[in-house]
């Protein structure tokens, strides 16, 4: 186990690197002037270039080296160019930590509801049970989130008025001096829809992998055995099915924890979060070059740290896989 | 569609307030801002917001839109309109109680002429005698620095400074004491207290901001540390000071307590979130979380629907800008190909069938003024933009002219297609003028949708025959609007080139008498929609949303002008 994680450790500069070299080509081939704020006019020539010349994007040569430069050196990955008054690390240290809130709700809302869902799909098949959670989680794949999380806020926040409209607050000190409950209620309250339309896909996919998982395995010797030796049916499934159904939900949680951590463009911009979700759609159009960099290689770095989890976990869950 | 039905379900539920604090402006701004310093901002957004923190030497008094004293009381100007002496107001204080003289308007000024901190806007400051000469003198020693071999702070610091006194040589600024500042102007510029009035032409606070410059011994350029516009950081001596700003979330402004005038500030503070979703910020509106949405936006069906509802609290506001379509005129197109719409006939008679009507009243639904000039009426005062006579036919006079030029029916007038960008609900406008052209003349156009950097790429390299187009003025004089038109102006995308315009435009510049200088810019814009290197078709509106019986004071023009420290909030 060591050994795997080491090796896939030391990896993780040479993939990097690989990753730093094609986002640079793609970022800097999107035409246009990154400095451009609006198609309809330019200041003039001299200024535009005396513009492009102070962010050293004059030259992908020198903007290459003094990119790295900063990293190496300075640990600074640059400034935003679309929001000249941020910081590209700012804007990660900012967003990250919403994005990464939120999906981490969402993900424990999608467990939830998914395994509930499939649970009680598997545990009685063709029955109503079974057919409504399967509508459930048809609805939750199909269903665009834009519409999802329309009609959540429309009704929730909107007509019944139960929570905020959007935006975020962090619960702040309120937690450690005394009015704990109140900021993370209101924290809470913030959360919940966006965290509950960012689930619904999950969530569905979660209740069909577990459905099929455990109707696998449900019929399966080992399930009988334990049956015949007397266990009730609630102990079997999760004692003894559950735990090889969740295999798959396993290799899925990897890379949905990532997205998920990453944030959604959808569900920030339809409930106004400032997460790095949205960044990462408006970087590229902007073609913001250090903010498309500096999502990227955090994003690969989680995706790959995140991967590797999901390995060990797996030997966890499963003794019978060796790393 | 999905957002009507959504709204419908919103506004039929009402809900009541909450949290909003008594006394204070809310509102909410569709973007998040892109910086605070004045010198560098170029959005509708940023402005408005360093129009509540710095105050220029003038103001406006709205809604008349007169000029009166900001941070100057006073301003003495020379007969021949190139020399303007403003007298600062003594008692006027930054936040942190410095005293604001006439060496932060120079710094400040200075700032932007620097090609390494130069911006969007900087050009504006090169009407001040010696500016732009100066800017391309610092640009050329840095090239020299950059290929020599010494990249040592020594030498470096030794270029700024040569810098700063070629600037205090060179450059028409003048502070003969604290409170008195002279601007030395390249030509009469009968229009420089409008300027003046302008974002770019704001002062900062020096001390403040010395902290945050450092010089980088690579390249020889000043550099600065955008820490300096965030709270705590920022000196304002406006009406407000910064008291908090979150990215992507909400910014705070305090009133100033060392304001000149701080008796007349009318509210407790302001807030402006950002949201960017439409539907959001109609329901914040109507809980009344927030009293203000002052950027709808207008190609949003809903926000159609609300203008059209017939609301109180729903305004419509004339924009000082221009939806228009570019012709390209050169003889030659990017493709090596001879350019049809080279011929004025031709781009006449394209310009004569676009059916407007239909364009403000079924496509965009705001029913903005329909346009035939290129500077919208009314917005400038003095200035009346000469109206070219319509045709009682159009569509016959139209036919004429491709018939004499060519093309009767049409025929043989190929290779026309309409540029556009595929956000901002331009495709259905395209579309609209494409039926109107295929329909009245028998001429086909395509199509060409783009992402909008490709489309500025493709506008820059002048490879398209026919764009979609729009201008918004900065500043109220009409050289705002027509300088684009001057051969070889980097904005003039249309590749308009007439040496009797440029020679008007040239006149214009040259004369010191504003009723003059008016009736010349008049004859010029006149010239130059005969010639038809653009076909007018709408003048902007942009609809705001306020309850005027909860909120008083909000005069909102056609400039993007605001005091907000006069809006009072019940």
């Amino acid at each position: 186990m060591l050994r795997l994680i080491v090796s896939r450790l030391l990896q993780l500069p040479v993939i990097l690197a690989v990753i730093f070299v094609v986002t640079f080509v793609l970022a800097w081939v999107i035409p246009g002037n990154p400095l451009d704020r609006s198609p309809d006019r330019r200041p003039p020539k001299a200024v535009q270039e005396a513009m492009l010349r102070q962010y050293n994007l004059d030259n992908p040569w020198t903007f290459a080296t003094s990119y790295l430069k900063g990293i190496f050196l300075h640990g600074d990955l640059g400034p935003s160019l679309y929001y000249p008054d941020r910081r590209v690390d700012e804007v990660l240290a900012e967003g990250l930590p919403v994005s990464a809130a939120l999906g981490v709700a969402a993900l424990v809302l999608a467990l939830i509801i998914g395994l509930a869902a499939g649970g009680i799909g598997a545990l009685k098949p063709r029955s109503t049970w079974d057919f409504s959670s399967l509508l459930v989680a048809l609805a939750g794949v199909s269903l665009p989130t834009f519409v999802t999380a329309s009609v959540l806020l429309a009704v929730f926040a909107g007509l019944l008025s139960w929570v905020p409209i959007g935006g975020w607050d962090w619960p702040g000190w309120a937690v450690w001096t005394g009015a704990w409950w109140s900021g993370a209620g209101a924290m809470i309250g913030r959360m919940i829809l966006p965290a509950l339309a960012l689930s619904l896909l999950p969530a569905a996919y979660i209740a069909r992998l577990i459905r099929l998982g455990l109707a696998e395995v449900m019929s399966s010797d080992y399930i009988r055995t334990a049956r015949a030796k007397g266990l009730s049916p609630r102990q079997v499934l999760m004692r003894h099915a559950m735990k090889v159904a969740f295999l798959p939900v396993l290799s899925f949680l990897g890379p949905a924890a990532a997205s998920a951590l990453t944030g959604s463009f959808v569900v920030e911009q339809v409930f106004s979060i400032p997460g790095v979700g949205r960044d990462f759609v408006a970087a590229v159009l902007n073609k913001d070059q250090f903010l498309i960099l500096g999502l990227v290689l955090v994003y690969s770095t989680m995706l790959i740290l995140f991967n590797l989890m999901v390995d060990l976990a797996y030997a966890w869950v499963d003794p019978r896989i060796e790393l | 569609m999905r957002y009507r039905l959504l709204l419908a379900a919103v506004l039929s539920g009402l809900v009541l307030a909450t949290g909003a604090r008594a006394g204070e402006l809310r509102f909410v701004s569709s973007a998040e801002l892109n910086t605070l310093d004045p010198q560098k901002m170029s959005w509708l957004q940023d402005i408005r917001i360093a129009q509540c923190l710095f105050e220029p030497l003038v103001v406006y008094r709205l809604p008349a839109g007169t000029v009166e004293g900001g941070a100057a009381s006073s301003w003495d100007i020379s007969p021949d309109q190139a020399t303007y002496t403003f007298h600062l107001r003594p008692g006027a204080h930054w936040s942190n109680g410095d005293p604001v003289t006439a060496h932060d308007f120079i710094y400040a000024w200075r700032r932007a002429m620097l090609p390494d901190l130069a911006s969007d806007y900087s050009y504006l400051l090169f009407r001040i005698r010696g500016a732009q000469a100066f800017f391309d003198w610092r640009n050329k020693q840095l090239e020299a620095y950059a290929s020599a071999q010494d990249h040592s702070p020594a030498a470096a610091q030794a270029l700024w400074d040569r810098a700063r006194r070629h600037f205090a040589r060179t450059v028409g600024l003048e502070a003969p004491n604290p409170l008195t500042l002279v601007v030395h102007l390249e030509h009469p510029t009968p229009y420089f207290l409008e300027l003046a009035a302008f974002c770019t032409f704001m002062p900062v606070d020096p001390a403040s901001i010395a902290r945050f410059i450092s010089i980088n011994p690579d390249t020889g350029m000043l550099q600065q540390d955008p820490l300096w516009t965030r709270p705590g950081n920022l000196v304002s001596n406006g009406p407000y000071v910064l008291d908090r700003w979150r990215f992507k979330r909400d910014i705070h402004l305090a009133v100033n307590p060392t304001y000149w005038d701080r008796a007349a500030v009318k509210n407790d503070g302001i807030t402006q979130l950002t949201i960017s979703e439409v539907l959001l910020s109609l329901i914040d509106y109507h809980r009344g979380d927030v009293q203000w949405l002052p950027d709808l936006p207008s190609t949003s069906p809903t926000v159609a629907d609300l203008a059209n509802a017939g609301r109180s609290d729903v305004h419509k506001v004339p924009m000082a800008g221009t939806y228009f379509y570019n012709f390209n005129c050169a003889p030659t197109l990017a493709n090596g190909r001879r350019n049809p719409l080279a011929d004025p006939r031709v781009r006449r008679a394209l310009a004569l069938t676009i059916d407007r009507r239909i364009i403000v009243t079924k496509i965009t639904r705001l029913n903005q003024p329909i346009a035939y000039t290129f500077i919208p009426p009314g917005v400038i005062p003095g200035y009346s933009p000469p109206l070219p006579p319509q045709p009682a036919n159009p569509v016959a006079e139209a036919r004429k002219l491709l018939a004499e030029a060519g093309y009767p029916g049409g025929r043989n007038l190929t290779g026309l297609s309409i540029l556009y960008n595929t956000e901002g609900g331009h495709l259905a406008i395209a579309q609209t003028i494409q039926a109107n052209w295929h329909q009245a003349l028998g001429v086909s156009v395509t199509l060409e949708g783009v992402e909008a950097r490709m489309f500025s790429q493709r506008l820059r390299q002048h490879n398209f025959t026919i764009s979609r187009a729009a201008w918004i003025g900065d500043y109220r004089d009409p050289t705002t609007f027509l300088d684009k038109f001057i051969t070889g102006n980097g904005n003039n995308d249309a590749q308009y080139s007439n040496p009797a315009f440029d020679a008007l435009m040239h006149q214009a510049e040259l004369q010191p008498d504003q009723a003059r200088r008016m009736a010349i810019l008049e004859k010029a814009e006149a010239l130059m929609l005969a010639d038809q290197p653009i076909a007018p078709i709408f003048h902007y509106v942009f609809v705001e949303m306020y309850d005027p019986r909860k909120v008083q004071g909000l005069e909102s023009g056609p400039w993007n002008i605001h005091r907000l420290e006069f809006v009072s909030v019940k």
